[in-house]
């Protein structure tokens, strides 16, 4: 925006020479405390990272130094092989926490796009009932029925199965509500001439609308993967052995047998943090407009 | 054509009552899920005795939901004899209910359902290994015994305590989030990248930023140190705090430096303790990136001739901030507030980890209690009482919400 506006200026005239350095100045100001800022922002991963190759003793010491005296690179490994008993391991937790993540994500991409289909083309007696419903439901507190669900899922048998987070996160109205966006901003003329063509509803909806709303797709796709890898309260009810423990709460839990240890725990949080970072790091720009996306359209 | 017409009336009905029995059964299913029963593992053991159980405990909760379910049923029902004469309607008619499936049978168990159950037992006395047992109001009442007695005030101590957090929590890192993103907004080359850099923490969950901010509060850690020297080169002598087990008040810590003391018996003036102060800072540090993404995307909507005409006009960047910004945004603004009211009055995961309620209750919230009522880690199980709190928690939010918005969005619809 700021670059359309420079030709507005007006044209550097002697008068305005001091002017235009104090626009530089402050430029070059802006840019330093931007960078200042980024800094803190960054300042407690690089400690925390930095802090993960540092013995026992380091790790403790007061005042703290900034870089180990040698870089203990055997703590990554050790954190990595240490089994908390039961068959509780990074690797397994890893694994367990992709597992989960990529299974709800695709579902609530399948079922989600689906409702969001009904609700954005298809004209049918109770449908703005329902997306009322919909709309009315995402202003629930989770506290509320964070209790019912522990019941009903016990009920079903299934805690500790991953079923108990799968069911329940199939499908959700934050990803129908925004797909239903997406989808109504598709034009309706390129499905017409599939409609002339005799084309059911199943085919206009995986031919024409899912191929069109591609980046939707891998939006919604995104927020909800990793709104699983960052689930806590609902792993940490349903789920109770350390076979089949999350990240998340496999973290807390290896926090507390590690007490002192700061630097192992702290490995723990990369090994959380470094698959999130890296997928952030490739589809930023997804990961920035379904935020700023929720935003204007919430 | 008349025979046509006839047997088409016969098959639209009988679609029809196929549908009112479906709808019925599935409706009856989900009830009969989310029935107010006990779950001890004799009970559980197969269907039969689940039936059995539901039909000593649970008859008035069936009957009830059963009612709700037959009129639903039967307005459906009508819908769908009235579209069966029109092909291409009853075709999208079947079509939107088939692709909406998924989404009402997850949302019918496991929202509405569940609600139903919840609310059912917020008026009894529930353990889940023994039946409910009605106690009408009394869990309510429980609630804010805290009014009359001081010992039994964990409740109204969350409620404090969230009321602070909120208070605090929600103007500052709203406040920030415009900033940053103004001054963001304001260079002209990278502005993509540093926004990456800004919002990369965020993205990380709530559990490894509260491990590494353990980590930073500890005496012996970063937080501490850095203090001690930043203060330290104005001559200042800082003592390490305890940050996270210090549950001395903002208030009280005023009213010390004055002389004054206040009594733990008036905990509520106390105000909230540095522990509590400590995970606030943690918060705004996480949340502030993700809110100036959606200010920095509201901003580039912003029509760039409101900012020039603003120019020709000779105003300065206040005045531009104050008179164009600031009301441009004000629609994402008062979503920001929306979003950070309802996600504050909930915080968990960071209490949970850090400070497990502690120290002296002065970061007890809401949702932690109810996670410890329900899951008995702090005593017997009450899962009656747990569902009772996250009720009232759920009104408190629903008022505090409607009013924000009341207040925040009036005079938007003029831009």
């Amino acid at each position: 925006m700021a670059e359309k506006s420079l030709p507005l200026a007006p044209a550097a005239e002697p008068a305005y020479r001091s002017q235009k350095s104090l626009k530089i100045f402050s430029g070059i100001l802006r840019y330093l405390l931007i960078i200042l800022l980024c800094c803190i922002a960054l300042a407690p991963f690089i400690l925390a990272f930095l802090g993960t190759f540092k013995t026992d003793l380091e790790i403790n010491a007061f005042p703290p130094k900034l870089f180990p005296e040698v870089w203990h690179w055997e703590n990554w490994s050790k954190a990595w092989n240490t089994d908390i008993g039961q068959g509780g391991t990074f690797p397994r937790w890893l694994f367990n926490t992709a597992f989960l993540s990529v299974i709800i994500a695709v579902a609530q991409v399948i079922f989600g796009s689906m409702a969001a289909y009904s609700f954005s083309r298809l004209k049918f007696p109770g449908r703005d009932i329902v997306f009322n419903f919909m709309l009315g439901t995402m202003m629930i507190p989770g506290a509320v029925t964070l209790i019912p669900a522990y019941v009903l899922i016990t009920k079903l048998h299934l805690i500790n199965t991953f079923w108990a987070l799968i069911l329940p996160g199939l499908v959700g109205a934050g990803s129908i509500f925004m797909l239903t966006q997406f989808f109504k901003a598709i034009p309706v003329d390129l499905e017409e001439a599939a409609v002339i063509d005799g084309a059911t509803h199943m085919q206009i909806f995986t031919k024409v609308i899912l191929p069109l709303a591609r980046p939707a797709l891998l939006t919604v796709l995104i927020l909800q993967f990793q709104g699983m890898w960052n689930a806590f309260l609902q792993p940490l009810l349903y789920l109770n052995s350390p076979d089949k423990y999350v990240l998340n709460v496999a973290l807390s839990i290896f926090q507390q047998q590690y007490k002192a240890q700061w630097n192992l725990t702290l490995v723990g949080a990369m090994f959380n943090a470094i698959p999130v970072l890296i997928l952030f790091f490739i589809f930023s720009k997804y990961y920035i407009e379904g935020v700023a996306y929720a935003g204007i359209k919430g | 054509m008349q025979t046509i017409s006839k047997s088409n009336e016969k098959s639209g009905m009988l679609i029809s009552l196929l549908v009112f029995v479906f709808v019925v059964v599935i409706l009856l299913i989900i009830a009969l899920l989310n029935a107010p029963t006990m779950v001890g593992p004799k009970v559980m053991a197969t269907v039969k005795t689940y039936l059995a159980e539901v039909k000593a405990t649970a008859i008035p909760f069936m009957i009830a939901v059963g009612v709700i379910a037959v009129i639903l049923a039967y307005f459906i029902a009508r819908e769908i004899r009235k579209t069966y004469p029109n092909k291409r309607q009853f075709n999208e008619l079947i079509a939107g209910y088939t692709f909406l499936a998924p989404y009402l049978l997850v949302t019918l168990t496991f929202t509405i359902g569940v609600i139903l159950f919840a609310l059912y037992i917020s008026f009894t006395d529930y353990d889940i290994f023994t039946r409910p047992t009605w106690v009408g109001l009394a869990n309510y009442a429980k609630a804010f015994e805290g009014f009359s007695d001081a010992t039994k005030r964990d409740f109204l101590q969350a409620l404090y305590n969230v009321f602070w957090y909120s208070l605090l929590v929600v103007p500052i890192q709203t406040g920030l989030a415009i900033l940053l993103a103004v001054l963001v907004n304001s260079i002209t080359s990278l502005k993509q990248f540093f926004r990456t850099i800004f919002y990369a923490p965020s993205v990380t969950s709530s559990v490894v930023i509260t491990m590494i901010f353990m980590w930073l509060y500890l005496k012996d850690g970063y937080i501490n140190y850095a203090l001690q020297s930043i203060l330290g080169w104005f001559g200042v002598n800082f003592a390490k705090v305890n940050w996270l087990g210090d549950p001395r008040g903002l208030i009280q810590l005023i009213v010390e430096a004055f002389g004054g003391n206040i009594p733990s018996s008036q905990w509520y003036l106390r105000g909230p303790s540095i522990a509590w102060m400590a995970i606030m800072v943690q918060n705004i540090f996480t949340t502030v990136p993700t809110f100036m993404i959606m200010f920095l995307a509201a901003l580039q909507d912003i029509n760039p001739a409101l900012y020039e005409a603003a120019k020709i006009d000779g105003a300065n960047n206040w005045h531009v901030f104050h008179k164009i910004t600031l009301p441009m945004l004000k629609p994402i603004t008062s979503l920001v507030v929306i979003l950070g009211t309802i996600g504050t009055l909930q915080v968990f995961d960071q209490v949970f980890l850090a400070t497990k309620g502690g120290p002296l209750k002065t970061s007890l919230t809401p949702v932690f209690l109810i996670f410890q009522e329900a899951m008995g880690t702090s005593g017997p199980i009450n899962m009656g009482y747990a569902s009772a709190l996250a009720f009232i928690l759920a009104i408190i939010i629903f008022i505090l919400t409607f009013f924000q918005r009341r207040t925040l969005e009036s005079g938007t619809e003029m831009y």
